[in-house]
């Protein structure tokens, strides 16, 4: 081959691993979840062409199992009628299709297979079995730094340098074919050529081997692809990117292939079988994972369903009974909003704006029940791309969404006269942090765990005690010694002012974004309060997914901070009055946090108040605190073990509480993403299932804030909801199993037990109560208030709108104000009035 | 083309695709030896599959980018080798032009 062929080889290779990556999603690290579509880089395909491709590559079940149906007709979830409106609904979307590529249409092809499984299943070899425990005991050894970095090299350079004196790979390839390995093409490129012409895979043949490499261990797959596709070019650490971990994977494919053709007695069954897409019942229970589903009795079904079900396909039976279920929810939905709903009683005090998030729909509720209080729902990071810095930290957090990059670094500083409490609280950190490093590392040390432990036992012994028999108190004995050796100060949040930083014009620009985008442009009261949100919980290695997915898997606290920074700004406020929006000077931006899983709200920087606002914010506090009482009683009666007279401590125990596996429920069972005035939605108990997005179309002539909502949040708590829907229909492949096995693999993962593939997705805990599904899977419905027009127009200028809801991963409700009716969107973008499936006298209920 | 201006001929590719692809764009340009490239972001047009809105305030994954890069001539049909199938399966636009440049070994 020529040199340019050779050129032209490896750059179709790179488009090929490209493509093959696609069936896999990436993996954020464990300090910024994020909770994704795991199919979303196959949205091209209408949702049961995705599902049909994901099933023969990943192996994976993508309608929910028949007894979650059984036991949701059970309980009127769905009805007969819901069923039979399914099967019309779906008799008239059929034919729709909107994919092409590699992966369209061959839904009926058989299990996409690689080279090595193939002959695992002919021959009773465990070479893909091996392969996977080889790789995996390399990415975790390259990204915890034990496997040295080559100068100029990545995960490839990194094993290649070392291969040659591994004795596994000795002993399973005996040392002529350790030698092969290590002996492998310098550049990843070249070594993936070689060893898939060793495997006798063609050029035609290479997307689909390549993609079920990758679906073999979609962890470790999926975080290469987040580094090759999502990362920072400078993130800091190891970087593991497809390439390298192709090249790895293929070289022990091919290797241990020749050597077991040549003596099949080497490479025999490995001990256990890594792969969880194939693992049986026995694995399954191991990993906490419900059964899978045994045939569903529709004896108990109407005649006429009985007769017309079994002869349909198991697929359209579970695409008719995922119908009916779905449109169960969104019937009472939006028979629910087409109530009016009850005119305010007096002018607010207080407008708050709180984020999309689900739980924040059950604060908004009870807080306007408590008192004069209007709510508005935006994403987290009121439209504030930002890097933040906290104060003291070498660190930066990027709190925004994913699909965009931050624009601007934003620090925090103590205020003008606290520098000597900062300078205390500086020092009282940086020893806190020496002391916390000294500990990590005797843990970690050969012999220092026996010194530390007769060291040290005399204290952590009653400390453990404390931490588990009064976790709350615990945690407040510890925030108190935290306080007395770093006293807290008080700091503020700059975006920029005397030209450094964002300029005025900037900040302005994001001001008037925010504000027009939630259809807040005139009427201010005296205090607008922007509340982000974060969740508290001790010994959680998936924290962050209970933080707010709009500032990248972040606490939202430091977002509502700095916006209210710039809302309050002299020369913001004057650039956004020569825009229209006029906020009076004697109406205050406050920023607070709501904690999740106490349901507590803190409200940030009381020492920049003028006095004449303290009476104000004072009121204001008490009602958050009321109304977050009445948050975490909703709560409790949702939490499977949380008991007690009062429920405000049984969430801030639970939220304490090192042991416990489910300090709050997340974002389960969310359902609907509802973009409207909150008129639409007011005096509704929505059970904390709808992403609530305020919306004018009064302010928005040209639809660019409802094509800002559709293309950013939407998509968001599209990805959400996906993540929730796979993970409860397949936890087995979608799910990161029982978190009481996790163990953290290099800061960025965790595995089950000691070691195998990265975990995708939530932990059981956040979608169980023990076998039953605690979450409904269900598509997201996403319901807007706006001119058909309007939204018709965003929807034809956004490509990824028109797959969303053409291909059906997201269903789509419309009226065109609140005097109309409500109106369903079906592919390809023609409109019919929605009408209910018959109503069942005995249930009837938003809660769902 | 006046030969007296002293500019040497390259081949000038330009790419539209979406944001989610500029990774494997920048990947590709690489691979083949290009010294540098060009991203425009947030462009918007009419093509095959339809209009493509360009300005999403808090979206750069999917609207398009645009990307151009200059090469000598020998590489470009290795380039065209890893584009190709990329745009048999996605949106997006591909011209190749030839162009001519004042430093060549900037390009080379």
């Amino acid at each position: 081959m020529s040199g340019a062929d050779a050129l032209g080889a490896r750059a179709r290779l790179l488009t090929q691993i490209d493509e093959a990556a696609r069936v896999i999603a990436p993996l954020w690290p464990l300090s910024t979840f994020i909770a994704v579509n795991p199919l979303w880089d196959l949205r091209q395909l209408p949702f049961d062409d995705a599902i049909a491709c994901a099933t023969r590559v990943l192996g994976v079940r993508g309608h929910p199992p028949a007894p979650l149906f059984a036991a949701a007709y059970a309980d009127r979830r769905v009805t007969a009628a819901d069923l039979r409106a399914a099967i019309d609904d779906r008799s008239a979307a059929r034919g729709y299709g909107c994919g092409r590529g590699q992966w369209a249409g061959d839904g009926g092809a058989a299990r996409t297979l690689t080279v090595t499984e193939r002959h695992d299943s002919s021959f009773g070899t465990a070479i893909a079995a091996a392969t996977d425990r080889e790789v995996a005991k390399w990415c975790a050894a390259y990204l915890g730094g034990v496997l040295p970095a080559q100068p100029g090299g990545g995960f490839y350079a990194a094993w290649r340098a070392i291969v040659a004196r591994d004795p596994a790979a000795r002993r399973m390839a005996g040392r002529a074919g350790r030698d092969r390995l290590a002996r492998l093409g310098s550049q990843p490129e070249g070594a993936i050529i070689t060893c898939l012409e060793r495997l006798g895979v063609g050029e035609e043949e290479r997307v689909p081997e390549l993609a079920r490499q990758l679906a073999r261990m979609p962890g470790w797959a999926g975080h290469a692809k987040w580094r090759s596709r999502w990362a920072a070019p400078d993130h800091p650490g190891p970087p593991l990117h497809l390439l390298d971990y192709l090249a790895v994977r293929l070289g022990y494919e091919a290797e241990l292939l020749g050597v077991a053709v040549a003596r099949p007695s080497r490479v025999g069954r490995a001990p256990r079988a890594p792969r969880r897409g194939r693992w049986g019942r026995g694995r399954r229970q191991e990993r906490g994972v419900p059964p899978r589903s045994e045939p569903f009795d529709i004896a108990s079904l109407p005649d006429d369903l009985r007769g017309h079900l079994p002869g349909l396909p198991a697929t359209e039976v579970a695409r008719v009974w995922l119908g009916g279920y779905e449109g169960h929810y969104r019937d009472r939905l939006l028979a629910a909003l087409e109530r009016p709903s009850p005119a305010p009683s007096a002018r607010p005090s207080v407008q708050a704006v709180f984020c999309i998030d689900v739980r924040s729909e059950g604060l908004r509720r009870h807080l306007e029940a408590v008192g004069p209080y209007e709510t508005f729902g935006f994403a987290g990071f009121f439209a504030l791309p930002i890097r933040y810095r906290p104060w003291g930290s070498a660190d930066a957090l990027d709190l925004c969404p994913v699909l965009v990059r931050p624009n601007a670094e934003v620090a925090e500083r103590p205020s003008p006269g606290a520098a000597p409490t900062a300078g205390r609280q500086l020092t009282g950190r940086q020893a806190l942090a020496a002391a916390q490093g000294a500990l990590d590392g005797a843990r970690k040390g050969a012999l220092s765990p026996f010194i530390l432990a007769e060291a040290a036992g005399f204290f952590a012994g009653p400390l453990a005690v404390t931490k588990t028999l009064v976790p709350a108190r615990y945690l407040r004995l510890r925030r108190w010694a935290g306080r007395r050796l770093a006293p807290p100060t008080a700091t503020v949040v700059d975006a920029g002012s005397a030209g450094v930083g964002m300029s005025d014009e900037e900040q302005a620009l994001f001001a008037e974004t925010a504000l027009t985008t939630m259809g807040l442009t005139g009427n201010f009261a005296p205090v607008l309060l922007l509340c982000g949100h974060g969740s508290t919980t001790e010994n959680n290695p998936h924290a962050s997914s209970l933080d707010c997915g709009a500032c990248g898997g972040n606490r939202g606290g430091a977002s509502a901070r700095a916006a209210a920074a710039i809302l309050n700004r002299v020369a913001v406020r004057r650039l956004l009055s020569e825009r229209g929006i006029l906020i009076p000077d004697g109406t205050v931006v406050v920023a607070a946090e709501h904690d999740t899983a106490t349901d507590r709200v803190t409200v940030f920087d009381a020492h920049l108040l003028a006095p004449a606002h303290h009476d104000r914010i004072a009121a204001l506090r008490r009602d958050l605190e009321r109304a977050g009482v009445a948050l975490a009683a909703e709560r409790v009666s949702r939490l499977p073990g949380a008991r007690g007279p009062d429920p405000a401590a049984a969430v801030a125990a639970r939220s304490a509480d090192w042991a416990q596996v489910r300090p709050e429920w997340g974002l389960a069972r969310n359902a609907a993403f509802i973009v409207a005035p909150r008129d639409v939605t007011a005096g509704v108990d929505l059970a904390c299932r709808s992403f609530l997005h305020s919306y004018d179309p009064g302010v928005d002539p040209d639809g660019i804030a409802l094509e800002t909502i559709l293309t950013a949040p939407m998509v968001v708590a599209h990805w959400i909801n996906a993540q929730y829907y796979f993970a409860t229909v397949d936890p087995e492949v979608f799910s990161a199993g029982d978190k009481t096995v996790h163990n953290i693999v290099a800061g960025i993962g965790v595995v089950q037990g000691t070691g195998g593939d990265l975990q995708v997705g939530l932990p059981l805990q956040s979608l169980f109560d023990a076998d039953q599904a605690y979450h409904e899977p269900m598509r997201l419905l996403t319901v807007v208030q706006a001119p058909q027009a309007l939204l018709e127009a965003v929807i034809a200028r956004n490509p990824v709108l028109r797959e969303l809801f053409d291909g059906q991963w997201v269903h789509l409700a419309g009226r065109d104000h609140a005097d109309d009716r409500w109106k369903i969107r079906r592919p390809g973008g023609t409109w019919t009035w929605w009408t209910p499936a018959a109503t069942d006298p005995k249930e009837a209920s938003t809660r769902g | 083309m006046d030969e007296s201006w002293g500019l040497t001929r390259m081949t000038r590719v330009e790419v539209v695709v979406a944001g989610d692809d500029v990774a494997l764009l920048a990947e590709l340009f690489a691979e083949v030896g290009a010294t540098g490239f060009t991203a425009v972001s947030n462009v918007s047009g009419l093509g095959h599959s339809g209009y493509h809105q360009g300005r999403l305030l808090f979206n750069d994954r999917n609207a398009l980018a645009l990307l151009t890069v200059v090469l000598p001539p020998e590489r470009t049909a290795a380039l065209l080798d890893g584009l190709r199938p990329l745009l048999a399966g996605r949106s997006g636009v591909l011209l190749v032009s030839d162009t001519w440049v004042s430093r060549p070994q900037y390009f080379q």
